[in-house]
């Protein structure tokens, strides 16, 4: 699964504004690099214009990585049917979605988070049963989960 | 088996009582609108806030883990990453061209350079970093210099790659990260120079572009921003320079 979780202006969570405020700092630093005649003043046309300029998804994200340990690897919003936190990931992409130097309402980053793969058992009107991969035997621990928007399956593999 | 059903009951009593207990909190929690509060000001809302438009059950846990205020993973001063090579630790000075040259404190500075096979930190193809979440940005780093203006680095001796001598990049900032100077560091080549004793790493030294030759090099023949490297590849090297910049 993948979850794109989009952080901006609006956010409201202290983890999201932490996001936010970082950066947005650092995105002002860094991008002062391909931008040395302050000829540009967003995100896109750096990218437009400035050859390189789509490694600031890459450079900007280092102010971040603080804050994607401190969820240990779960993946925030998305809840079972309990109300509970239950998909992990080990993998994930930073992206800067806008930005603008002059206004920091413009800011808007994204995660997006990809979890382990999922063994699907059976969809229920628009509820998806699924468990982690599980080796040997014996009860299987289930998962109950509303499909949601930016929510995804990003891949899909046969078991042998 | 009459005790049985007595217990039974008992659990059922036990379960029950918080149900009514909540039911009456419901009932005190209720909120009556009260009349003739409009007195205290008047405006539209401006932050009406973000809800999820899901139609998903709401968060029922503990909260927390609490987020804390964390840095960027730039800042440390071992940018090594368990990148492979000979040990090198680079001292810069800043210097404040507006202050006779004296060292400047509080300056960002911010260094990167190539791993020992001249490659980058960067994103791969598909943009996807694993949570070995270190490592992604390895020799990379970002310092706070001291009173004397200085900064140091623990990494390790940076390979070339096609088209340039070797190099570090440095970008130094004023405290409020404003940038002030973007910048590269060139090696001492030639006989008995660290890079003639590195011999490139596993690439060789076939194909590699002197200072004279480099396109970013070239012109510095004041040799501004060559750097002075001692030590040798057992104990590792010693980078040192005096970098100026308008503060």
């Amino acid at each position: 699964m993948c979850y794109r979780k989009v952080i901006d202006s609006n956010s409201s969570k202290s983890w999201d504004k932490l996001v936010f405020e970082d950066s947005y700092t650092e995105f002002k630093m860094q991008s002062q690099l391909y931008n040395q005649d302050k000829k540009f003043r967003n995100f896109a046309e750096l990218l437009q214009h400035v050859p390189g300029a789509e490694k600031l998804h890459f450079l900007v994200s280092a102010a971040v990585i603080g804050y994607l340990q401190q969820l240990n690897e779960i993946v925030p919003d998305i809840l079972n049917n309990l109300g509970k936190h239950f998909l992990r990931f080990n993998k994930y992409q930073f992206e800067i979605i806008n930005s603008d130097l002059q206004d920091k309402t413009k800011h808007q980053v994204a995660f997006n988070f990809y979890s382990e793969p999922l063994v699907w058992h059976d969809t229920i009107q628009n509820y998806l049963l699924v468990s982690e991969k599980k080796t040997g035997e014996g009860e299987v621990l289930t998962n109950l989960f509303q499909l949601q928007p930016y929510l995804n399956i990003y891949s899909l593999q046969t078991e042998a | 088996m009459e005790r049985k059903s007595f217990l039974k009951s008992l659990l059922l009593g036990a379960i029950t009582t918080p149900a009514l207990l909540t039911a009456c909190n419901k009932d005190e929690d209720t909120i009556t609108p009260s009349e003739g509060t409009t007195d205290s000001g008047t405006g539209t809302v401006t932050n009406p806030g973000s809800s999820s438009s899901s139609c998903t059950v709401a968060p029922t846990e503990t909260e927390g883990p609490f987020p804390t205020k964390a840095p960027a993973s730039y800042v440390r001063n071992d940018i090594t990453n368990a990148r492979s090579g000979y040990k090198m630790t680079a001292n810069i000075t800043i210097g404040n061209t507006n202050n006779s040259c004296a060292g400047l404190a509080n300056a960002i500075v911010d260094i990167w350079h190539c791993d020992a096979e001249g490659n980058y930190s960067e994103y791969g193809g598909s943009g996807m970093q694993s949570t070995n979440y270190q490592s992604v940005h390895f020799l990379r780093g970002r310092q706070t210099t001291d009173a004397n203006g200085l900064v140091s680095f623990t990494s390790i001796f940076p390979g070339w790659y096609n088209g340039r001598a070797t190099h570090i990049h440095v970008h130094i900032y004023n405290a409020s990260g404003k940038s002030l100077k973007v910048t590269q560091i060139a090696f001492p080549e030639g006989t008995g120079s660290a890079v003639a004793l590195v011999n490139g790493y596993a690439k060789g030294m076939n194909g590699y572009t002197s200072n004279s030759r480099d396109n970013v090099f070239s012109d510095d023949s004041a040799g501004i921003e060559l750097a002075t490297v001692t030590g040798n590849t057992t104990d590792g090297f010693e980078l040192a320079i005096k970098l100026n910049v308008a503060a």
